[in-house]
């Protein structure tokens, strides 16, 4: 028997105000836009992952991890649904339901049921499951409204033209009959409030990252005293995906300072790059750029001092296989350009930023000529304009 | 081999990208500058060197090329340069803070492989000169380029372009014949183009090119038949003189009106 978690949390887009006939069942009002746009979802999939390996991103908004079999090990459902909550909380902080049944349908409905059990104040997650078994799933199912089901407005005011208004009544019908009536999507309907739902769990690929982590005792005076060991760790990262025929597209350096918030420079290539010195380089230039903007200076009886680092992580991911690497086709130059960006991060780093620009018709149409270009600027991780 | 010559790089196996202007492509006997060659326009100021310089990194560009251009003088307008025939979208804009450091940069550039022409603008004031330490870059540059493909067009002033006359492969000298015109309007300047050194053909042929304001090559197919040359150094307007005069050089100031410069 499978049992499916799923959890939901505003930015899922669900049945417009104009079907929800019950108050009960509508979706919470959405969070503001900046906080959709500000989720990392990777990262709240990632803590999934430690809960258990089979978990799928269905949307934006909707999470399904198989939670078959974990009773044992971590509890009832309702304390796993709390668990997994709390893992996408320390993420972002969401209100998230969560809804566990025999398959994805049944345990999305459930999700979006979660907000009846609210009101209690002893539970802690909005938490609703399904009972085990088809003919205990389809009892509860019966009593809920056909709003709950996905469907088009056309079947939906169809459905109600035949006096169907519960999931109950829909699944009474014989299929053949639904079927002459509403067509295929009609007969998928059925099934759905029969509670079946023949699509299986398909669990995403977990990206892979390596890191090697190194902790400083004593403490390192700056973050200029780490290079020798960053160095080190961008040769053995390297040496470690060379012999797998990979290469990292994206490095990202953490520092852990002794009386400051962590440090943390990203830095993505232009293609993936195999080349630990100049990665080093590069992640070395965007740490000390990083700090001098932190001003990471303690004070001390002695007078201003650098503050003190006590470890760095270093991450490779998006690893891919540089011979496989895709060129922009068509335009003779692009591949070109992409190759020269790499080289141009070089110069940035050689010679500082400010130099390398590229320049775009910003406003073709402004009355003064030199208000209809505009200069970015190229060689780092970002494009600035002027 | 007795006899034989080092393999010293020939037109043949170097290749040219076109100047964008046919008859300079003619006279430099090389079907446009050669790859791997730093050319030094030699042009007092207003002579065209830098609508040329343009004209060529557009022709590079329409050749599938990315051009670049190192702009140590401050001068450049990229609306002008797309006015002009510039694909911005493939144009690096490069801006140093010295002349020296703009011909290490060149240099770097031209290392990679990856840039096919470049017009290299140490502009007119000699504050910043590195003295004899930018001529020794610029020969650096010259033997980098030889390595490469790329083409440097180099734009400089008169206090620089005795001392890199010896280190650039291909030097021309441009000049102005006339002005376009086209009834009372300036349209555009003929230049006549001399090649006075060339590394590898014949130097002193001689090309006469027309360059149009504002629309580059790409100008209005009227335009070249209704236009006349005038003379090169028409008489100042009253007013004008007396504002010139106020000025510290005598510049040539057509009396009249120029069209979408």
């Amino acid at each position: 028997m499978t049992r499916i978690l799923a959890l939901i949390w505003p930015t899922l887009r669900t049945a417009p105000a104009s079907h929800a006939g019950h108050a009960a069942h509508r979706a919470p009002a959405d969070a503001p836009a900046e906080a959709e746009s500000s989720v990392d979802v990777p990262a709240m999939l990632d803590r999934l992952d430690d809960l258990s390996p089979r978990v799928e991103a269905v949307d934006r908004g909707v999470a399904l991890v198989d939670v078959t079999g974990l009773g044992p090990s971590l509890g009832d459902e309702r304390r796993i649904a709390t668990r997994a909550v709390a893992m996408v909380r320390e993420v972002a902080t969401l209100p998230v339901r969560a809804g566990v049944g025999e398959n994805r349908w049944l345990a999305v409905l459930a999700a979006r049921l979660a907000l009846t059990a609210r009101p209690d104040p002893a539970v802690s997650v909005a938490f609703h499951a399904f009972p085990d078994g088809l003919e205990a799933t389809r009892a509860v199912l019966a009593s809920l409204p056909l709003v709950l089901l996905p469907a088009d407005p056309d079947t939906r005011q169809r459905f109600a033209l035949f006096g169907l208004t519960t999931m109950g009544e829909l699944a009474a019908l014989p299929r053949s009959a639904v079927g002459a009536q509403f067509g295929v999507s009609g007969e998928r309907l059925q099934a759905l409030a029969r509670g079946e739902d023949p699509r299986p769990l398909t669990p995403r690929r977990r990206p892979e990252r390596l890191t090697r982590r190194v902790t400083f005792e004593p403490p390192v005076e700056g973050v200029g005293g780490t290079a020798l060991v960053l160095r080190r760790a961008c040769a053995e990262l390297c040496d470690a995906l060379k012999l797998r025929h990979l290469a990292p597209g994206r490095a990202i350096l953490t520092i852990d300072l002794e009386d400051a918030p962590a440090l943390t420079v990203e830095l993505t290539f232009p293609e993936p790059a195999l080349e630990p010195d100049w990665i080093a380089r590069l992640l070395i230039g965007r740490m000390e750029a990083a700090s001098r903007t932190r001003h990471l200076r303690a004070t001390s009886p002695e007078g201003e001092e650098e503050a003190r680092v006590v470890a760095i992580g270093l991450a490779f991911d998006r690893l891919s296989d540089p011979a496989a690497r895709q060129l922009p086709a068509f335009q003779a130059q692009a591949g070109r350009w992409e190759e020269l960006r790499w080289s141009l991060e070089r110069l940035a780093t050689r010679f500082g930023e400010g130099r390398l620009w590229r320049a775009s018709t910003e406003r073709p149409n402004a009355s003064l000529p030199e208000r209809q270009a505009g200069l970015r600027s190229v060689g780092g991780d970002r494009e600035d304009e002027t | 081999m007795v006899g034989e010559a080092v393999a010293e790089p020939s037109p043949s196996n170097r290749g040219a990208l076109p100047t964008g202007f046919g008859a300079l492509d003619e006279a430099l006997r090389t079907g446009g500058w050669p790859r791997g060659s730093l050319a030094l326009l030699d042009a007092p100021r207003g002579a065209g060197a830098t609508s040329l310089a343009i004209g060529s990194l557009a022709a590079a560009q329409e050749a599938g090329g990315i051009v670049a251009w190192i702009d140590a003088a401050g001068c450049l307008d990229a609306a002008t340069a797309e006015r002009l025939g510039i694909q911005l979208e493939w144009l690096l804009v490069v801006k140093p803070t010295s002349p020296l450091e703009a011909v290490e940069l060149a240099g770097w550039l031209a290392r990679s492989g990856l840039v096919d022409a470049m017009a290299l603008d140490l502009g007119e004031s000699p504050d910043q000169a590195g003295g004899n330490g930018l001529v020794a870059g610029l020969d650096r540059l010259g033997k980098l380029l030889v390595r490469g493909r790329s083409v440097a067009l180099l734009l400089t002033g008169e206090w620089l372009r005795a001392a890199v006359a010896r280190v650039a492969a291909v030097r021309l000298a441009l000049e102005r014949e006339a002005w376009l015109a086209v009834g009372r309007d300036l349209v555009g300047q003929r230049i006549r183009a001399t090649v006075t050194r060339h590394r590898w053909a014949l130097a002193g042929e001689t090309a006469s090119l027309d360059l149009w304001f504002g629309e580059g090559r790409r100008i209005d197919a009227l335009l070249p038949p209704l236009a006349v040359p005038r003379e090169a150094a028409p008489a100042l307007a009253p007013v004008a003189v007396a504002t010139a005069v106020a000025e510290t050089e005598p510049e040539e100031q057509p009396d009249l009106r120029i069209l979408s410069a």
